[in-house]
């Protein structure tokens, strides 16, 4: 009798929990217009001096803005937080850029008792002193910035940096004119510094937060913003959600009012709540993109869009026999691009010959320079460098060549291709090797030891800012970038250097087409691949931008909640 | 019995301690660090220098494991880390900001209340369809829960889970595909709160609970099926029938009890393994529980945290192990501490 009672009561409980629960919730009047979005995962730090991924971008990017942004359509520097800019010169000579604010911006935060966007009391507009002390912040070595190198090109920024004993952060070439103008003095020229400008590292931020509360103030409750939306959750590894901030200087014209944001890292998971209408954007997994492709509903929601990131193969150019440019070249001209991407990567990838893919400053149209598939030419010249050794191709096959990836089911599909492309086109042996990513990036550094240095090896490459001294200049500069290919050309280091100072853009662009082509075609130091893609799946009833760089711009996008039947 | 427990709460403390050491030494070991690089971008040297001034990872290794353990005040530095000893995990490397403590704080929960579940339901189907299947020996009874016992452990959650998905939550519509119900704050730190504890939480938990709960449930049905048939043969089991006690009797207080032992044994290990999270389940029931910490800390070389869920794992583990063996002592009177 007396358990039956326990029974009972617990029942009660049960049913009085849920009826609990039916009643809870709410609390907006009406239900905001509502974006189900997956950010795929846990975003590692919305401090702007500290994001680094494109997650905690995206949403860094949402709740501030910058001096420049990049049009999300044409990825073209365009204004935001400042109206106007110049050039100009300072007394010694070296360039200053000036950008003039507009004085109508709101410092916001969230405040989640009332579920109300709030305006700061004492800090109203943002203004140029933000700005400085955004960027002194990110070069402050105190803080510990993976992105400060970025800066470097702004006046004793990598002295200050690097810990310089007579240099402090107040020598840093960045200065508030007045509260609604600040200017940069430079390094060197620089054509391409209003884009570096409206990088997430140089954004305003609120001084009188990050003091009060340390490494927490990016906590909603402490999170002090200026964007077209504020942070009105964080659930870490969870949730993230963002709310519209009615007093940004566009709001009347922003539609979306809330992002609910999940972190599922599985693709295929993201993409079954896709199905289930729990998302209403999507990428697409590999696995499915036949079964996408094909679905009469799906294929309709289908997009490629083009992202500003190049995989690539490098060779070194040090290791026999990858020393001598007719093997370079033969490896390089026998890769089928166009069949990997129909056949393997099946994401629309557009086939590539040189570094910067489309939209980047003075990235060649794709094809114009560089080495086509021709598996004669590449028969050719691995053959003259067979004769002058006087080699078979058993004898060749026998020194052992070794592509190497780091451990991914992506790449190893890649790498199991363009293995078969080369036997089938050259003859040639390849050994396929992979290695976990920490471990990968230190065997093919550019000081590694020669010996475990595999011959080939993938690597990929994305846009900080839209312009060429981004790609070949950092990347590939054997003075000034990574360059792990090992070549060294004093020719092409120096066109790098020119084309990234020269005045005239229409020079530059030149120049950086001469610096592409010497280095794919005549050192073939590298192999491209091909330029990436993004492939998602949309709802119908959302309107969207595939913004090529930075962040996405939810401000822009519409979502008909009728079509929805919510 | 109270001594016994006390000496074995001692001896936690050396293995905790190779423990800690073993992983922060192993860690570091593995070439590649954690600031190495952004995406496939390499950092400038100075940019590396000064993050790792900021963690302290300049430091000598010894000096390192020091202020890990005992915390920067000890060794009169300034610094972030309040030791290890006194409940501080330390920073994550990755998730600039965040703490270890907050970071288990918020995934543990949910990974207890998903491990805590799947293992009742793990007792729940494994003991009864064990027991079933020992006193029906090769009857079709037998045979069906031997079969469904080796289809479900050989069948991994890699593969269960998402088939689970497509068929209950996508063309069935009964669960939904993904996430967890409850979120923090938690009540008693564990526990969904109650405003929480509804239908909607059940319905999140059946497939994990289901996916993670059924593979263990298999293993624990076949041990307790072995372990019944041996005790069945026992003499004691003989004496119980000879003096006329009735049979249900016989099997549920004499032959199941002490059949159990070797279920308790395995309990331990298992209860540590799934109450700390599991990465498969988690990941493609997009749980934001403990599970992923232990793999991708690895491969961000993020330090701290995988020392951290390391130790709390090592915790769970010596403390349910202790369970263990405090069970033995109540089902076999024979066992005594003391």
């Amino acid at each position: 009798m007396k358990s039956n009672k326990t029974i009972l009561v617990f029942a009660a409980l049960i049913i009085s929990s849920m009826v609990l629960a039916a009643c809870g919730g709410g609390g907006l009047a009406a239900d905001p217009v509502t974006l189900n979005w997956n950010w795929g995962t846990e975003p590692p730090s919305l401090d702007p001096s500290l994001a680094t991924d494109t997650t905690s971008v995206d949403v860094v990017g949402n709740t501030f803005i910058g001096l420049t942004k990049f049009d999300p359509v044409t990825g073209e520097v365009a204004p935001y937080l400042a109206t106007s800019w110049e050039s100009g010169e300072d007394a010694d000579g070296n360039q200053t850029w000036t950008f003039h604010m507009r004085d109508d911006v709101s410092w916001v935060s969230y405040d989640a008792e009332s579920g109300k966007v709030v305006k700061d009391s004492e800090h109203k507009t943002v203004t140029a002193h933000d700005v400085v002390y955004g960027v002194k912040r990110t070069v402050d070595p105190a803080t510990a910035s993976d992105y400060s190198y970025v800066l470097y090109i702004v006046k004793n920024a990598a002295e200050i940096n690097g810990g310089s004993e007579e240099l402090t952060v107040d020598d840093l070439g960045v200065v508030a004119l007045d509260d609604y103008t600040v200017q940069f003095t430079l390094e060197r020229q620089a054509g391409y510094f209003p884009a570096i400008a409206g990088m997430w590292i140089a954004y305003p931020m609120p001084q009188w937060a990050i003091e009060a509360h340390g490494e927490t103030w990016t906590e909603p409750e402490n999170f002090v913003s200026n964007g077209p939306y504020v942070l009105a959750s964080w659930i870490h590894g969870g949730e993230l959600d963002l709310a519209k901030n009615p007093f940004w200087i566009n709001a009347d014209d922003v539609q979306i009012e809330y992002i609910h944001g999940l972190m599922i890292e599985e693709a295929s998971t993201a993409f079954a709540l896709y199905e289930n209408g729990e998302l209403d954007s999507v990428g697409v997994p590999l696995p499915e993109m036949d079964r996408v492709k094909s679905d009469p509903v799906l294929s309709a929601d289908y997009y490629e869009a083009p992202t500003p990131c190049t995989y690539y193969y490098g060779f070194t150019n040090t290791k026999p026999p990858f020393d001598d440019v007719r093997v370079r070249k033969a490896f390089a001209q026998s890769i089928d691009r166009q069949s990997l991407i129909d056949n393997v990567t099946k994401g629309g990838q557009i086939p590539a010959t040189s570094f910067a893919p489309p939209g980047i400053f003075g990235a060649p149209e794709p094809g114009k320079v560089g080495l086509p598939y021709d598996v004669d030419a590449a028969k050719a010249s691995l053959q003259s460098y067979l004769d002058e050794k006087g080699m078979t191709m058993d004898e060749f096959n026998a020194l052992d060549i070794i592509l190497m990836h780091n451990t991914s089911e992506g790449h190893a599909l890649i790498a199991a291709a363009i293995q078969q492309m080369w036997t089938d086109n050259l003859g040639a042996d390849v050994r396929v090797e992979n290695q976990e990513w920490g471990v990968y990036l230190k065997t093919t550094q550019n000081d590694a030891p020669l010996d475990g240095m595999p011959h080939i090896w993938r690597l990929g490459w994305c846009a900080d800012y839209p312009d060429e001294n981004n790609w070949i200049h950092e990347v590939f500069n054997s003075d000034e970038g990574e360059n792990r290919t090992r070549s060294d050309n004093a020719d092409f280091n120096a066109l790098t250097v020119a084309a990234g100072s020269a005045d005239d853009p229409a020079e530059r662009e030149a120049l950086y087409e001469q610096a592409e082509q010497m280095f794919a075609e005549e050192m073939v130091a590298y192999a491209p691949i091909y330029h990436y893609t993004t492939v998602q799946v949309t709802k119908p009833w959302l309107t969207r931008h595939f913004p090529p760089l930075g962040a996405n711009d939810f401000y822009a996008w519409t979502l008909d909640d009728a079509a929805r039947g919510q | 019995m109270l001594r016994y427990i006390i000496r074995r709460i001692f001896q936690f403390v050396p293995v905790l301690f190779a423990v800690t050491l073993f992983t922060f030494v192993m860690m570091r070991a593995i070439p590649g660090g954690p600031f190495d690089a952004i995406g496939d971008k390499t950092l400038p040297p100075q940019v590396v220098a000064n993050i790792e001034a900021k963690y302290h990872l300049d430091w000598p290794m010894w000096k390192q494991f020091a202020s890990y353990l005992l915390g920067d005040k000890i060794l009169g530095e300034e610094g972030l880390s309040r030791g290890v000893l006194f409940g501080d995990l330390g920073l994550s490397l990755k998730f600039r900001g965040q703490t270890v403590n907050d970071i288990v704080a918020t995934t543990l929960p949910i990974s207890a209340q998903l491990g805590i579940m799947s293992v009742l339901l793990a007792l729940l189907i494994g003991i009864p369809t064990g027991t079933i299947a020992a006193l029906k020996q090769n009857t079709w009874m037998d045979y069906t829960s031997t079969f469904a016992a080796v289809v479900f452990i050989s069948v991994p959650n890699l593969v269960l889970a998402p088939i689970l998905i497509w068929i209950f939550s996508l063309k069935l519509g009964w669960f939904p595909v993904a996430t967890w119900g409850a979120k923090p704050p938690f009540f008693l730190g564990i526990f969904p709160r109650f405003s929480q504890f509804n239908m909607s939480y059940f319905s999140h938990a059946i497939l994990p609970v289901f996916a993670l709960g059924t593979s263990s449930a298999a293993g624990i049905s076949r041990l307790t099926r072995a372990s019944l048939l041996q005790v069945i043969n026992e003499d004691y089991i003989r004496t119980a029938r000879a003096k006329g006690l009735r049979e249900q009797t016989v099997i549920a207080v004499h032959a199941l009890k002490n059949s159990l032992i070797p279920v308790v044994t395995i309990l331990g290990p298992l209860f540590a393994a799934v109450v700390t999270g599991t990465f498969v389940v988690e990941l493609i029931f997009g749980i934001n529980g403990m599970g992923k910490h232990f793999v991708a800390s690895i491969g961000n070389r993020d330090y701290p945290v995988i020392t951290g869920v390391t130790l709390i794992y090592a915790i769970v583990l010596v403390i349910a192990n202790l369970l263990v063996d405090i069970t033995y002592a109540w089902l076999d009177p024979r066992i005594r501490f003391d």
